[in-house]
């Protein structure tokens, strides 16, 4: 009975294959993917409605959104580095790509920014009533609705970075690093797959 | 008994017992979140049978003043009748509340969380801290979508589907205000609860079986939750997108969904270009898959409960599977059944209409494989078992019904009448209800250690069954008589007179059917405190869930995770003398008619309630509601 | 986070709508608490003698009763225990039951076939399509009814011929590939074959629409219909929203009227004008008001002008009321653009709309092939004709149709029927608001071309022939024509 009494909670993991974490995380990763495809199948099934009525503006992306595709690409790598640097066990290169990645995160939302003011100057606000299209109030909610992904992306560095100061990334620890540096990829692979449909279909 | 007992038996540190709040109100552990949303889910199921009292009342009597409703209802029934805008709210609300926060929440919710760990041999959820999110998630909603109902402009009133332009205009109708906009904060938190749920769920069942539990093997209550999530998972984000679309229309003015409006007293609208249509075909993405999110798990626990209690393996377990499998498949592929009439273009419905009715396949293998199970077995008629059997009955009823509804040439006859509310009543409804009533009857002394009485469950189930029957059968008639729904009174349509006897006889049969259920309730609650003792295998069941000691205890198993030998369903194999042989007994080892694990002795009974007992009696009673100890 | 603040106005304050309505969500408390001396009301109508309340007395007794007897029977099981006999045998007496339902429930479904049967509809299709429609659920009906039985008589046998029995064990069967086959095959090749007939129907529905149809507008509006007629000239007037007015409710382009609703607009807007320039006076005017309402000791017995009175203050205060009135002036401004734009379109005033009429019934022919051309208003409504099995959905901002040839006279329907008050209706079938319930048109269906046109042509065109004044009246006529048609509306409203 003694030792029936020892098992502590982390016997909840005893089983598992894959650490529940990034399990968990490919999972949100769909439940992700699936609200983008809703709403860039409205996008898809909206715009030859309008356009019959002549109501869908066509107009060129913001220059910002490009350089932000480019930075999405830049940090994807440095993540990469930062990762293969936890796994060698490098713990001061890991720590300067993380960073690195970080300040490229905020870089990407600083153009995306950017990109909305570009927008606004256009002449496409979010409510579009007046200039009779609804194209930009798509392109609102899709930036939108992807930098929200991207801070959460932010907190989720963030958390990674402190935990590499405090000397918890390394060759044996490296759920969280791996769990950021998936999701990186994912949201930057998410704004160049949004970024060339709106660019095509748009 | 508790981690903390034992603890504080074995090494004398007292401190170690959980606090009140992290052991009843913020727990991680699975058994408590099902308890918790299996009680939210009753509650709520008692306000939305309420309300559905409430508008039957109207529809049976619309010329009667009821002094009760104005007592209830205060300025929404003056002189007790029931406001036309609050009977819509009514029937919204309603319509929500037993979708979304009873038959997903209370029935995924309680027995996926419940189920998943103690069946596939999991200490605990894949992620407890998710896993309590996902509860207070869904209590914050529903707590938002309970005082939407008190709002001044009274609740979201258009319907379930609250499709726009109708829920997106505060002018056209008054519960399209504050209490639509509640409606929609309380919808994306339930989203939110179902995806952290669902994350759940599925990581659990993927990646956290025990030794030789391979998936072949797993209860079909674990492969119904197991897809259930999955459809969760895949269909909630986009409902979730159609809300965000919504939200944006009613609040920021865009016109995702809205377009050449002109309103009485205000004017042309400045929106142009919209598609109302585009939100229908985004709400029923979710909106089909749903209806499988509610039927599933009832179906999963109905193929455990009749299999264990007719003594015999479930026919065709493969062939269970796959037709699970099917129906999750084709859910998302036939949301256009609801929008035959929308002016859609015919060819694509006549698309949706062949996928629909290809659903009818694997559902018939479902029936006649329940039937094979049945024939010849050792029927034991608990209450589990007569929900489970009502359930099948009911699944009958309301599928034959859905191959008129899903033929788009019939549904341009029945589409919104009275047939469509028979139909959907009788086949997620009532049997989803029966399939969550077969699961509490089934599980409770799993889940509370003690019976529930048995013989109230008798009343409970025929009262109930008859009234079912009584309330939705005759609608058929209604519907076919081309009886619109959610109409608030029929007499004003001369040629509807001929059903008020009709709608009198439903009422009164709601009425009595609704009084039925305070017999589960008082059973219920009863049996939490005063029940039977229940012994560990009360049923005699296969499954890895019955080898865990009766008291909770934290990790399920003292000890090792038992190994799994077998599939779930082997009962009155020829060559074993019992007639169940649990999937947790090694084949060569020994006999032990306890039912309990042939590797740890089963844990005796003791009285460890002193120990908890808090400080005052409500604490007491709290946690003997929501825990053992 | 300035530059966030700077973006925030720039973005014509959408961020700042989303901060008010993150703020919104804390309302409902607020407006609980403004609600609660409307909602806590003395039950007025409490009357413990009322009939509702012996019911509720009854049912709570009838449910005592049933507590009691159930707790007899645990008495009575206790009794088992002791003496080791078993009093009675629930596990028997559950199958009987499940015998005596199955029995009981299909005298039911017999009774409501031969009782409420005779209601339904079908059978007695008053249009072409519909036969076709109705073997169609004739069909399915024959199939489902038969599984139905079936399925429903072998589950209540097999709950009481195989009912436990001491000693006795189940026969162990898990699997049967032919078995399973079959029954995957037989009602694939049934469903089939209602597949095909259904996707026959429905093209043949959709699809199959005479070219010499006569169309005919049904228009939907919160509460109620109207029916337009091509004129002489067999020409549908064009239509936009923007040009719906009191006097002319569909919406037509009717040179005009929608003249007047021009020069409404810009009247009105010049009025938000005004407002505007002097909000700051009124805003001094209503915080005046409320200090003055405030410094009084009673304020409670006006809680209505008190709470109107501070929101006027608060709104005035924090600039809403001003943002308020741009925004409808902006509103108004954008319908009288768009209008300009269409007003030099001669594709559009054409004045083909002038001699259209707009009717509160509608009159078919019979045999005559129709095609209901739907347009809706304000929100989704859909017209919903069971006598003809006619259904379709009206979407604002979406042109749908039905089309359909009725084959009854309506006399011929009410001889048949054995009603001679008998009517058609198209009633609304999609959930619409308050009065959804009682929104509906009749429908007339005569016997011959001439009986329907000189019902037509009793009905008044929408530009009367005569000039000038008549346009005034036949507005005051049709107003209260709307009036009437509108009043049980506003009455239980």
């Amino acid at each position: 009975m003694k030792q029936v009494t020892k098992i502590p909670m982390k016997t909840n993991r005893e089983n598992y294959r894959i650490a529940p974490a990034r399990f968990n995380l490919w999972l949100m990763m769909i439940a992700s993917c699936m609200l983008f495809a809703a709403i860039v199948s409205a996008y898809v099934v909206h715009k030859p409605d309008a356009e019959a009525k002549q109501l869908w503006t066509a107009f060129d992306l913001p220059v910002y959104f490009l350089f932000s595709v480019l930075t999405a690409i830049v940090s994807s790598g440095t993540i990469f580095l930062a990762f293969r640097a936890a796994k060698q066990d490098e713990l001061a290169q890991n720590r300067l790509f993380l960073a690195i990645t970080l300040a490229l995160g905020l870089v990407f939302c600083v153009f995306q920014y950017l990109g909305w003011k570009q927008l606004l100057a256009m002449g496409l606000a979010f409510v579009n009533a007046k200039s009779e299209d609804i194209s930009a109030s798509y392109v609102w909610v899709i930036t939108a609705v992807h930098v929200l992904h991207v801070l959460g992306g932010l907190i989720l560095l963030t958390v990674t970075l402190v935990r590499a100061f405090q000397f918890r990334v390394h060759k044996k620890d490296m759920t969280l690093m791996s769990i950021s540096h998936t999701y990186w990829h994912f949201v930057g692979l998410l704004w160049i797959y949004l970024y060339l449909f709106l660019y095509f279909a748009g | 008994m508790s981690t903390a007992a034992l603890h504080a038996e074995h090494e004398g540190h007292h401190h170690h017992k959980e606090s009140f709040i992290s052991k009843y109100v913020f727990s991680m552990d699975h058994k408590m979140i099902s308890k918790q949303f299996l009680i939210t889910g009753i509650i709520m199921g008692i306000i939305g049978m309420g309300m559905s009292l409430l508008f039957r009342l109207q529809l049976a009597w619309p010329d009667e003043q009821f002094g009760i409703l104005e007592m209830l209802l205060g300025k929404w029934a003056v002189d007790g009748k029931l406001d036309p805008n609050f009977y819509m709210g009514l029937v919204t609300i309603h319509g929500t509340i037993m979708v979304f926060y009873v038959l997903t929440a209370g029935l995924s919710g309680t027995f996926s969380n419940l189920l998943i760990p103690l069946q596939v041999g999991a200490r605990d959820m894949a992620s407890p801290f998710l896993n309590m999110l996902s509860y207070w998630f869904f209590f914050l909603s529903s707590v938002v979508l309970l005082v939407s109902v008190g709002v001044e402009t009274g609740p979201a009133s258009a319907g379930w589907t609250v499709y726009p332009p109708l829920s997106a205009l505060e002018k056209a109708m008054p519960g399209s205000g504050l209490g639509m906009t509640l409606w929609l904060v309380a919808i994306v938190l339930f989203i939110v609860s179902a995806l952290l749920g669902g994350i759940n769920y599925i990581s659990t069942v993927l990646n956290m079986r025990t030794k030789g539990m391979s998936m072949n093997r797993m209860p079909l209550t674990i492969w119904a939750f197991f897809f259930t999530a999955v459809l969760g998972l895949l269909s909630f984000p986009v409902l979730l997108g159609a809300g965000l679309f919504l939200i944006f229309d009613r609040s920021f003015g865009t016109s995702f969904y809205l377009s050449d409006i002109y309103l009485e007293g205000v004017g042309a609208l400045e929106n142009i270009g919209g598609s109302p249509v585009l939100y229908q075909h985004l709400f029923w993405f979710l909106g089909h898959p749903e209806v499988y999110i509610i039927l599933m798990p009832a179906l999963g626990i109905t193929s455990e409960v009749i299999s264990t209690n007719a003594r015999k393996p479930i026919f065709g377990y493969t062939a269970m599977v796959i037709s699970l499998m099917g129906i999750s498949f084709l859910s998302f592929i036939v949301w256009g059944h609801h929008m035959f009439i929308t002016g859609m273009n015919p060819f694509l419905g006549s698309v949706f209409m062949i996928l629909t009715l290809i659903i009818a396949v694997p559902s018939a293998v479902k029936v006649f494989n329940y039937l094979t199970t049945l024939w010849k077995g050792n029927l034991r008629f608990t209450p589990a078992m007569l929900f489970s059997i009502g359930l099948v009955s009911f699944f009958i009823s309301g599928g034959v019904t859905g191959i008129w509804l899903g033929n788009a040439a019939i549904d341009i006859q029945l589409h919104d009448s009275y047939f469509v509310v028979a139909h959907f009543h009788l086949v997620m409804g009532s049997s989803a209800i029966f399939g969550m009533f077969a699961g509490i009857y089934h599980w409770f002394p799993r889940m509370y250690g003690r019976m529930l009485n048995n013989v109230l469950g008798y009343f409970h189930f025929w009262i109930t069954f008859i009234c079912a029957y009584l309330v939705f059968f005759p609608m058929h008639f209604m519907g076919l008589a081309g009886v619109p729904r959610r109409y608030y009174m029929f007499t004003l349509v001369k040629d509807f007179d001929v059903w008020m006897d009709v709608n009198k006889l439903i009422t009164i049969a709601a009425i009595i059917g609704g009084a039925a259920q305070l017999l589960f309730l008082y059973n219920f609650f009863y049996s939490i405190f005063r029940g039977k003792k229940s012994e560990q295998n009360p049923w005699q069941s296969n499954s890895l869930e019955w080898s865990a000691p009766v008291k909770h205890i934290h990790g399920n198993w003292p000890g090792e995770i038992p190994t799994v030998y077998r599939g779930p369903y082997e009962y009155s194999r020829p060559d074993r003398e019992e007639d169940f042989f649990p999937q947790y007994i090694p084949d060569e080892g020994q006999e032990t008619g306890t039912g309990a694990p042939s590797k740890t002795p089963a844990p005796e009974h003791k009285e460890v309630a002193e120990e908890n007992a808090g400080h005052s009696v409500f604490f007491a009673a709290i946690r003997r509601v929501f825990g053992l100890s | 986070m300035k530059m966030l603040l700077h973006f925030a106005v720039k973005a014509k304050s959408a961020w700042g709508k989303t901060l008010m309505a993150l703020a919104m969500l804390a309302m409902p408390i607020l407006a609980q608490a403004q609600a609660a001396p409307d909602v806590v009301k003395p039950p007025a109508g409490f009357d413990p003698s009322s009939w509702d309340w012996v019911f509720i007395c009854y049912l709570v007794l009838s449910v005592l009763v049933i507590l009691v007897i159930a707790r007899a029977f645990d008495i009575g099981s206790l009794t088992e225990k002791l003496t080791g006999k078993k009093v009675i045998k629930w596990n028997l007496t559950n199958a009987w039951v499940a015998l005596i339902a199955m029995v009981a429930g299909g005298i039911g479904v017999w009774y409501e076939m031969v009782y409420h049967g005779k209601y339904v509809l079908l059978g007695n299709a008053f249009s072409l399509h519909g036969a076709t429609l109705d073997s169609m659920i004739w069909w399915t009906l024959g199939f489902t009814f038969v599984v139905f039985v079936i399925t429903e008589c072998l589950l209540f046998w097999f709950m009481f011929r195989y009912r436990y029995r001491e000693g006795k064990k189940a026969h162990y069967y898990y699997h049967n590939n032919t078995l399973e086959m079959i029954w995957t095959i037989v009602p694939a090749v049934v469903l089939t074959f209602l597949v095909l007939r259904g996707f026959n129907t429905w093209s043949k529905i959709t699809n199959d629409i005479p070219a010499d149809s006569e169309e005919i507008e049904v228009y939907a509006y919160q509460f109620g219909w109207k029916a337009r007629y091509a004129g002489e000239d067999k020409k549908f007037g064009q239509h936009s929203f923007t040009f719906t007015s009191g006097k002319n409710p569909l919406g037509l382009a009717v040179d005009e009227y929608v003249d007047s609703l021009s020069a409404e607009l810009k009247n009105e807007i010049s009025q938000f004008d005004t407002l505007i320039k002097y909000a700051p006076d009124s805003a001094k005017v209503w915080k005046a008001a409320l200090a003055d309402l405030e410094g009084k000791q009673n304020i409670t017995a006006y809680p209505v002008v008190y709470k109107e009175l501070k929101e006027k203050a608060c709104d005035a205060a924090s600039g809403a009321y001003v943002r308020k009135l741009e925004k409808e002036r902006d509103r108004k401004k954008t319908t009288l653009q768009r209008i300009a734009e269409y007003r030099s379109n001669k594709d559009v005033f054409n004045n083909s709309a002038n001699d259209d009429r707009i009717t509160t019934e509608i009159v078919l022919v019979k045999n005559k092939p129709y095609v209901f051309k739907f347009r809706a208003r304000d929100v989704i409504h859909s017209a919903y004709m069971p006598e003809f099995r006619a259904q379709m959905n009206c979407v604002p901002g979406m042109a749908t149709q039905f089309a359909f040839t009725p084959t009854h006279t309506t006399e011929e329907a009410r001889q048949i029927k054995g009603n001679k008050e008998f009517e058609y209706y198209l009633y609304c079938n999609k959930i619409c608001g308050a009065a959804h319930y009682n929104m509906k048109i009749k429908i007339t269906v005569v016997d011959s071309e001439a009986r329907k046109k000189v019902w037509l042509e009793s009905q008044a065109k929408v530009v009367p022939a005569k000039t000038a004044a008549p346009a005034t009246d036949d507005k005051g006529e049709k107003n209260t024509k709307d009036s009437a048609a509108k009043s049980p509306t506003v009455a239980l409203n």
